[in-house]
């Protein structure tokens, strides 16, 4: 309590602290997104190890120049490695090592530039992005409520969790604690049906605010110099890598 | 509203014939225990439910499932919980959410009018997560003012704030020229903001000012309400025999009527130690020996 009431009255004069300054969370979202989806797309059609490395080798660059949290990064890509080695212990599997290996580095070259853009953009501007790319205003609203539930289910799992602990619960740690599992089973319900209910209720808000059904992209940003020469890079890089692809290098 | 009645799906009564007009640039509190139907009542208003049966008249027009979106803008209702409300990423877009929506223009006059409004113009560039729960109801409130809506619906506005970012809000809500509906149990703070009550508890118990709501002992018993400290002490000082004339439910008020004891009793005890009354001004000097020593 006292620290809410010493923040809320100071609130004023506070900033918030993770306000991303970087170069690349200021460039304009459509450019992003344009600029690291077309790299993804050539780097997923490339076939030649030597393309592949080359690509890895750019995507791990990208993700050291835009300044993203490493933390961050390593902690998003290894929760995205499962599938990315499942894919590739597949291709290992059936096809041997070199492919295999090719399949790995390829799929993190795709995944290593979408995670510095999803790091990279503040979600908000991300979906306002897409809906200024012409992105049908359905799939970018169903997205934004998606993410908005998302932080609902979230946040009652962490009040549940509290809760739980509050009361003394230590159990759910091994399959065999029956009971455990039962109050575990019982808090996911719990927090479906709650989430679900506030879930009504910010809905409810939103159409207080005169939401129908499409969320109106509220951004303005202009494509400046420097959003045209992160293009022209990944420009480059992508001609580069056709060139490696059909032979016109290496 | 005329005649509302409204039940929920287990068949429990929520609302019975409710009946009450509201003029327009009048503030109106909806006081009454929990389950009393208030939060019902607002979302009536709002046309998120439809009554069983009766009418929501706002502005002449009746609320229905056809015209409700149209009329919901012209009535903004601001939440109990600001955390429902509030969606976008900082302050400023959030309260710009709402005019962009309506397709209203000249968005960015009326986002600096309804932050300096609810006193947050220093907010603007927040992330509205990061804020206090006090700042997020403000926030909430700008968010709805920037509707510029025709009244104010407001689900427990001084619920879960400290002392502080309590009265700081009410005194926004008392200096606010709006229409305001307002469902809440604090009887003190409604106090501070409205002209006009009524006791709801499933029907309307009664209506009045405050202080009428205060002093029929009977009916806040009843609807399972509880004196506000202040109005608690001057009911004991009037039952200690001290000459009360009414209970007072705000802070101001309690100045006041003090005041006015103070005043009246110090006139009554000059004119009894008048000159040439000395049987008077000893009986006087007695009475405040006695007072002293209690």
């Amino acid at each position: 309590m006292i620290i809410t009431h010493v923040r809320g009255h100071s609130a004023l004069r506070e900033r918030d602290e993770d306000l991303d300054t970087s170069w690349f969370s200021q460039l304009d979202p459509r450019v992003k997104i344009v600029g690291v989806f077309s790299f993804v797309v050539v780097a997923a059609l490339l076939t030649r190890p030597e393309g592949v490395t080359i690509a890895l080798t750019a995507a791990i660059a990208l993700a050291a120049a835009s300044r993203v949290s490493a933390k961050r990064l390593i902690v998003a890509y290894a929760a995205a490695f499962p599938f990315v080695a499942l894919a590739s212990a597949s291709i290992f599997l059936f096809s041997g090592w070199d492919r295999g290996l090719t399949m790995l580095a390829r799929t993190s070259s795709c995944v290593i530039p979408l995670l510095v853009l999803a790091l990279g953009t503040e979600t908000f501007d991300l979906f306002s992005g897409l809906r200024r790319l012409k992105v049908p205003g359905m799939i970018t609203t169903l997205l934004m409520l998606t993410f908005r539930f998302l932080l609902l289910l979230s946040d009652e799992l962490e009040r549940m969790k509290v809760s739980r602990q509050a009361r003394g619960f230590r159990g759910g740690r091994s399959l065999l604690d029956r009971y455990g599992l039962r109050v575990l089973s019982f808090t996911a319900g719990m927090v479906l049906v709650r989430a679900s209910a506030r879930a009504d209720r910010v809905y409810e808000g939103l159409r207080c605010k005169a939401f129908r059904k499409d969320m109106i992209p509220w951004r303005t940003s202009s494509v400046r110099s420097r959003d045209m020469a992160f293009l022209a890079c990944l420009a480059i890089v992508a001609g580069v890598l056709a060139a490696v692809q059909y032979e016109v290098l290496f | 509203m005329r005649g509302l009645t409204y039940k929920y799906e287990d068949g429990t009564m929520a609302l019975r014939d409710v009946d009450l007009s509201i003029e327009r640039g009048e503030k109106v509190a909806i006081v009454g225990p929990n389950g009393a139907g208030k939060s019902t009542l607002l979302n009536l208003v709002a046309g998120f439910r439809m009554p069983f049966s009766g009418r929501v008249l706002i502005e002449g027009r009746e609320l229905n499932h056809e015209n409700a979106d149209e009329l919901r803008s012209e009535v903004g209702l601001v939440f109990q919980d600001p955390e429902d409300q509030i969606f976008m990423p900082t302050v400023e877009e959030d309260v710009a959410f709402g005019p962009r929506n309506l397709g209203l223009d000249d968005i960015d006059a009326r986002v600096t009018r309804a932050l300096r409004s609810a006193g947050i113009e220093g907010l603007a560039k927040r992330r509205p997560h990061r804020l206090s729960y006090g700042m997020k109801k403000r926030v909430a409130i700008a968010g709805t003012l920037a509707m510029d809506p025709k009244m104010l619906l407001m689900d427990e506005p001084t619920s879960g704030l400290d002392p502080k970012a309590r009265s700081e809000l009410i005194k926004l809500l008392r200096d606010m020229d709006k229409t305001m509906l307002i469902a809440t149990h604090d009887l003190e703070a409604a106090a501070e903001i409205v002209d006009r009550a009524v006791v709801l508890n499933v029907s309307v118990v009664m209506e009045g000012t405050m202080s009428d709501i205060v002093m029929s002992k009977k009916v806040l018993q009843d609807a399972g309400l509880e004196l506000p400290p202040v109005s608690k002490l001057f009911d004991a000082m009037g039952r200690m025999g001290y000459p009360v004339d009414s209970l007072p439910v705000s802070m101001d008020q309690a100045v006041a009527e003090l005041t006015r004891v103070i005043d009246r009793e110090a006139k009554r005890t000059s004119e009894l130690r008048g000159p040439g009354n000395p049987r008077s001004d000893r009986k006087s000097r007695q009475s405040d020996a006695r007072g002293n020593g209690d």
